[in-house]
């Protein structure tokens, strides 16, 4: 069953333009120029329940907008949306009882009030009684480890502790969506694997769906089966991490040091990267070679060291973020 | 139905409350930005004292009525920051996309954008507006009619602001037309309506709310007069729904941003 559902969704901003200096200001006073941005292009996606995706793209490639859309904060422009059946423009009250935001960026925690106290006033918000709200803050408090700070105002927190007490209150409605947008910002590699295993965990347990937007490759790979690639507001790519891996990784790097300079012979699947005295990158094309006949090509005897590994998968997304319109070649 | 109007007031009470607790903490500053504002305000009578023993009256008011006008414009405008302080901001939440975390609340934006903050001098200026009415104009039925018109007063002060601030949905250069437009209601709020003439008496009376606001209820509670009454409650409900709906209208123009920010 889907619980997300657009269907050719666009927002189109109006930005002013201005030519440089005081002359354009003065310009801009009496003429004003504005230039229309597809934030988001005729996007359709689906999301079934249960699922965790990424929806990932550079900066200004139109995540957060969509995103925005889908929790009722902007209105679309053209298309159709619906999380769990309920239109965000038309409902957008009776779907935030469902839904439940974390933005990296911007922080719904009031600072000068401990956890607790913002826990109780989110309970207040989704029309928890007393009694629930506080077996709700027992559970969380629980999950996400909160008891030795959930008494300190949130402004004397760790930007980790801030995070998960801001997770925390998203779910504090027990919602059956969560929308996070870049919730490992600005996180140490300790915490940012913290809140992914929390994450990780609320959807095993809870069967929560995650809609997640980040830049970091480590949430993406450790945490979603399922990856969208937006760019200047369409969607390159829509398929699952494995298929991603399938068709991205038949590329291996081999790195080796010889022990005196040596040519290699040059062979079709085989691309030298970088060749610095004795040491020499080369890429194996495993879908054109296999990687053991690669390696016959190189005189073992003469090797010192070896080391063969993956492209990076944030080599992989920066090819799939340049190369727009590839959605129908995969 | 109900059970919705009562969780929404649940709501904004306990924002109030949680606003009032953070300007709590620290104490010293919270009281003298109270003692301050009153002491503010107390030096405009000794200016009216002055004036009001040169001549018997200045535009038909006598102390008493100049001291009925400061005591409610001083009570509206207090109440209206106590409790929606952050309608005068607004200019700023909508321009640098700050709505967000109202947005995605199943609550009403427009309510809890509103109560999300207090200004502690206005509770200053509540309290001295209470007390120059029971020092110079103290009678009980003049009383109920004073806290019914610093509710409606503050209801009309909150509705302009929200009017004026909501125009920057559409022009960001708005922000500084609206502000001067909610700083003429406070200046004119405590000068008599009978030194206006022509112009500026029609724009007082229709334009900027200071008439219904102000000026009316001095009126009525030195003499009731039902047809005034009527003209304050039926401009507080036009002013209302007008600034509702040219709120809820920008809305659907409000375009976020990526801004990094905290609630404070």
């Amino acid at each position: 069953m889907k619980v997300i559902e657009a269907e050719e969704l666009s927002k189109h901003f109006l930005v002013k333009q201005k030519e440089k200096g005081m002359k354009g200001s003065i310009k801009a006073i009496f003429c004003p120029q504005t230039e229309e941005i597809k934030a988001v292009d005729k996007v359709s996606f689906g999301v079934e329940e249960g699922e965790v995706l990424a929806f990932i793209g550079p900066n200004g490639a139109g995540k957060s907008t969509t995103i925005k859309m889908l929790t009722g904060i902007l209105y679309p422009d053209g298309g159709r949306v619906e999380v769990l059946g309920i239109d965000p423009v038309k409902k957008r009250k009776q779907l935030a009882y469902q839904i439940g935001t974390v933005f990296g960026q911007k922080e719904q925690l009031w600072t000068h009030l401990t956890p607790y106290d913002n826990f109780r006033f989110f309970g207040a918000i989704y029309d928890l009684s007393g009694g629930e709200t506080e077996k709700r803050i027992a559970e969380l408090a629980d999950i996400f480890e909160l008891a030795d700070f959930i008494n300190t105002p949130v402004r004397n927190l760790s930007l980790g502790q801030r995070i998960r007490c801001e997770i925390a209150a998203s779910l504090i409605h027990k919602p059956k969506v969560l929308f996070l947008d870049e919730p490992t910002i600005g996180l140490d590699p300790v915490v940012k694997e913290n809140i992914r295993m929390l994450i990780r965990q609320m959807n095993r347990e809870l069967h929560t769906t995650i809609f997640l937007t980040s830049h970091d490759i480590g949430d993406i790979e450790k945490l979603c089966k399922r990856i969208v690639i937006v760019n200047s507001g369409q969607i390159v790519m829509d398929d699952s991490m494995e298929h991603l891996k399938y068709h991205y990784l038949n590329k291996k790097i081999v790195e080796v040091k010889l022990q005196e300079e040596t040519e290699l012979p040059p062979m079709e699947g085989i691309t030298i990267r970088k060749r610095k005295g004795r040491h020499v990158r080369f890429e194996v094309d495993t879908s054109v070679m296999k990687i053991n006949d690669a390696l016959r090509s190189v005189d073992a005897e003469h090797v010192e060291d070896i080391n063969i590994s993956n492209i990076p998968l944030e080599n992989i997304i920066m090819e799939i973020y340049q190369s727009e319109g590839r959605a129908d070649g995969l | 139905m109900l059970t919705a109007v009562k969780n929404q007031v649940r709501v904004c009470a306990l924002s109030v409350k949680y606003n009032v607790m953070r300007e709590m903490l620290n104490k010293v500053t919270f009281l003298t930005n109270i003692l301050f504002m009153m002491f503010n305000n107390a030096t405009f009578i000794v200016q009216w004292v002055i004036l009001l023993r040169l001549r018997d009256d200045v535009g038909g008011y006598t102390m008493r009525e100049v001291m009925l006008l400061w005591a409610l414009a001083a009570s509206s405008f207090g109440l209206s920051r106590i409790l929606f302080a952050r309608v005068f901001s607004l200019p700023d939440l909508i321009i640098n996309g700050k709505l967000d975390s109202y947005l995605v609340q199943p609550k009403n934006v427009l309510l809890s954008v509103m109560t999300s903050e207090t200004n502690t001098s206005a509770i200053g200026d509540l309290l001295y507006g209470l007390l120059i009415f029971c020092v110079f104009c103290f009678q009980v039925k003049r009383l109920l009619l004073f806290l019914l018109f610093t509710v409606t007063g503050a209801i009309l002060m909150t509705a302009f602001a929200l009017l004026m601030g909501s125009l920057s949905f559409w022009f960001v250069r708005a922000e500084m037309f609206g502000n001067h437009m909610v700083g003429s209601v406070t200046s004119f709020n405590t000068y008599p309506d009978g030194i206006f003439r022509g112009t500026a008496r029609f724009l007082l009376y229709n334009v900027i709310p200071v008439g219904m606001m102000t000026y009316h209820p001095v009126h009525i509670m030195v003499e009731f007069d039902a047809a005034k009454m009527l003209m304050v409650f039926g401009y507080l409900f036009l002013l209302s729904a007008a600034a509702v709906f040219v709120f809820y209208r920008g809305l659907r123009r409000y375009s976020s941003s990526s801004l990094m920010e905290a609630r404070m």
